[in-house]
């Protein structure tokens, strides 16, 4: 994941990085008496404000490597809106940007890319220390579309909590498609949690009230309850993951979508925002893809954090995950 | 978002209109609008790069036709190269034995479309099983088997067996004497060598007629890719985009089409077994660019018109009868989903309440078996309607009279919708939207 993206990036890098040190040379080539080591004081800030001035960077100057940019984080599934918002932002940060001498320009075009990228990725979630700080039992939902991977993202979930010591119970909200609550009584079987389960057609919102009661009666830990993957077209099955929302009263709604989902996993991650809230993102299949450009997409537009990371089709294909993890994926970890 | 985007291309195109010569800066104007629309879309990045430059040059080296505008031109060049490049309608559906085998990433829908598929064939008239090879996922089994058990369609499946190669021989044995058979698979994406070596083997051992690969619509530029392996792997010779009931444009489906040199075969369009359509390029192309044209859509309203000889003179008279009614019900239906035919609409910035569409559908299909029920001077003049004439309506319908009602409620505002229009200027659709709305 993401190896395609650093690969662009650092091309990009590269190209901005010359397009700017061409204007570094002018900028030296119009003030030579320019004192090579810089010290703190007066002087010294009078010459970097001489410097700064002169070391303008032109946008005419970007502008091609810009574009590349662009094409490059749209290639990588960035979705259009948030492609601009990145590209915005090192924009602004880059033009007209007074950089001090001494640094040096490959540090100034990571810096403006990550810090672009780090600006759209927003804040982490610890999920294991939200859980120790918050009153038992935490409940956990889980929304997104058709076959992103929700049953078997709350499988792993299950599993990795409870390798951390906490007790799980899974209640099986897919009361529709077919299959589904057999697929979830297998995998809890494997993994042996506790599953609540009623009969396929039955309300969802019935089947989470009792996996919240058990969990409260038996003093588990946390209830993760999946719910039969809907299209945020459909209004009637919004309105009822509204209602499981209310009888629930999740402490955490998390939005699973695939890694490999283009343009369109910021409409629908917006629009199941709008009806339940999201308060982390669960991204699947993310071994399917190199580029990772959903993270970003998704991120970016409900302003939440991506938790959890799937990563196969194995119980402990799951990786927790920060924004700083990503953006050190981007750009490697030295900068 | 997605509509400022095709007002965007829409202005792009007018700055073309009544221009005698082809504008270069215009042309690149609408170039660039047109590669947002597509990459918004999820087409691949260089696919639409090549497909930008061929309508570039074409629009300026190519003479416009005599008697065409310079709009006109583009516009048709930009609909020739779209076209060439989905590949047409439909393509690639026999109904004769067959071997089908379903090949796609994890979550794309391939149980599900199996079953419909499946369905589509039984309909046809085949004897049409299928053998559920997804011996990884748990519940893939009896998922198959729940829905396909609606119509009584053999699936054949060994959940305890892990082998799908013995699966599939096993399964092959039990449903010899069907004609279709579709293999449903596990889902599997390129990288994964061994699943793919052993797609290729149940490839092999079968000798598949078809090797179908299932898309889902929000796939972005992954998609490129994912079809070239497996199109290395098997050869695929057919498209399934699922999901299209969302609001993804099927982008990623047309680098599909275009890595594996393949059309589109069917439509997922919703999750019950039924919601499965045949491909058309038109209603694909006005979505990937998210410009609804209303031209096309009156080309479609005619040629459904047409078909049902609504006497249009008539209605214009003022005479409009529950007949006509039925005539435009049953048109709207061929031209696709009422919402998609209010989004070609120029509207300006009016909003649909999203309620009116939801339900208009199920309430038209309602309305139409109500006046199924109805006598033919009934339908000519629809206010000999009384009380024990709504009755009847609504025994020999099955549905209340209140529903019958409804109907003749609904056929008086548009009676006085097609009034107005005749009158001019007084036809307010925000006005008859805000009735339609109520009526709910």
């Amino acid at each position: 994941m993401f190896d395609a993206l650093r690969e662009n990036l650092l091309e990009i890098r590269k190209k901005l990085g010359s397009g700017i040190s061409a204007a570094h040379d002018e900028g030296e080539l119009a003030l030579p008496a320019k004192a090579p080591d810089k010290r703190p004081g007066f002087a010294g800030k009078v010459k970097v404000l001489v410097t700064e001035r002169e070391l303008v960077i032109d946008e005419k100057k970007i502008s091609g490597p810009l574009s590349d940019l662009e094409m490059a984080l749209l290639e990588n599934d960035v979705a259009l809106p948030v492609t601009d918002a990145i590209i915005a932002h090192v924009r602004e940060d880059l033009v007209g940007g007074r950089r001090r001498v001494r640094e040096s320009v490959d540090e100034i075009v990571a810096d403006a890319l990550k810090r672009a990228v780090l600006a759209v990725l927003g804040d982490g979630l610890d999920l294991i220390s939200y859980i120790q700080s918050h009153e038992r039992p935490v409940r956990i939902l889980f929304t997104g579309v058709n076959g992103t991977g929700k049953t078997t993202s709350i499988a792993k979930i299950g599993n990795y909590l409870k390798k951390h010591g906490f007790s799980v119970v899974i209640a099986s909200g897919d009361t529709f498609r077919a299959g589904a609550i057999e697929q979830m009584r297998m995998h809890a079987g494997r993994l042996d949690i506790k599953v609540i389960q009623h009969q396929q057609g039955a309300d969802p919102s019935a089947v989470i009230y009792d996996a919240v009661e058990y969990a409260m009666a038996h003093h588990i830990d946390v209830v993760l309850a999946d719910t039969a993957g809907r299209l945020h077209t459909r209004t009637n099955l919004m309105n009822q993951l509204e209602k499981i929302n209310r009888v629930m009263k999740p402490d955490l709604v998390f939005y699973v979508d695939e890694a490999v989902a283009g343009n369109d996993a910021v409409v629908r991650a917006d629009e199941f925002n709008r009806v339940v809230g999201t308060d982390g993102v669960v991204l699947t299949k993310a071994d399917m893809d190199r580029r990772g450009g959903a993270a970003l997409s998704i991120a970016h537009t409900i302003g939440k954090p991506v938790v959890f990371l799937g990563t196969g089709q194995g119980y402990d294909d799951l990786i927790p995950f920060s924004p700083r993890m990503i953006a050190d994926g981007l750009f490697g970890a030295e900068c | 978002m997605l509509d400022g985007l095709g007002s965007s291309l829409k202005d792009a195109l007018k700055k073309l209109a009544g221009k005698t010569v082809v504008d270069k800066a215009a042309v690149d104007d609408l170039v660039r609008d047109l590669q947002r629309a597509l990459l918004q879309a999820d087409v691949n990045v260089k696919l639409v790069m090549r497909l930008s430059e061929a309508i570039r040059t074409r629009s300026l080296e190519e003479e416009p036709p005599k008697g065409m505008g310079v709009r006109e031109h583009v516009l048709r060049i930009v609909y020739h190269e779209l076209v060439n490049l989905v590949g047409g309608d439909t393509a690639g559906v026999v109904l004769e034995p067959q071997t089908i085998l379903m090949a796609g990433l994890q979550g794309s829908g391939k149980t599900t479309t199996t079953a419909k598929i499946a369905r589509y064939f039984y309909r046809k008239g085949l004897r049409t099983g299928v053998i559920c090879a997804d011996t990884f996922r748990p519940g893939a089994y009896e998922q198959l088997k729940t829905l396909c058990s609606g119509d009584n369609i053999p699936c054949f499946g060994d959940p305890d067996e892990p082998d799908a190669m013995k699966t599939v021989a096993a399964g092959l044995d039990a449903l010899s004497g069907t004609e279709v058979v579709i293999i449903d698979t596990q889902g599997r994406h390129a990288l994964e060598d061994d699943l793919i070596s052993e797609i290729i083997a149940i490839n092999e051992a079968v000798h598949a007629t078809h090797r179908w690969l299932v898309i889902d619509a929000a796939l972005g530029q992954q998609a490129s890719e994912q079809a070239r392996r497996f199109h290395e792997a098997i050869a695929i010779d057919g498209v399934i985009i699922t999901k299209m009931d969302g609001t993804a444009k099927g982008g990623g489906a047309l680098s599909a089409v275009s890595e594996t040199g393949s059309g589109v075969v069917f439509i997922g369009s919703g999750e019950t077994i039924s919601d499965l359509e045949r491909f058309e390029s038109d209603g694909f192309i006005s979505r990937l660019l998210g410009m609804g044209d209303l031209r096309s859509l009156v080309e479609r309203a005619e040629q459904a018109m047409a078909e049902e000889e609504v006497d249009v003179s008539s209605l214009m008279k003022g005479k409009f009868t529950l007949r006509d009614m039925y005539g435009q019900l049953e048109a709207i239906n061929r031209m696709g989903p009422l919402k998609q035919i209010m989004s070609m609409l120029p509207m300006g910035g009016m909003s649909i309440p999203e309620d009116v569409c939801d339900v208009t559908s199920v309430k038209m299909e309602r309305y139409k078996v109500i006046m199924d029920s109805m006598t033919p001077a009934e339908l000519d003049s629809p206010s000999i309607l009384g009380r024990s004439r709504v009755h009847r309506i609504a025994r020999g319908a099955g549905r209340s009279p209140d529903e019958v009602r409804e109907l003749i409620k609904y056929y008086k505002i548009m009676q006085r919708a097609i009034k107005g229009l005749r009158g001019g200027g007084k036809f307010n659709m925000q006005r008859m939207m805000k009735k339609f709305g109520g009526m709910q």
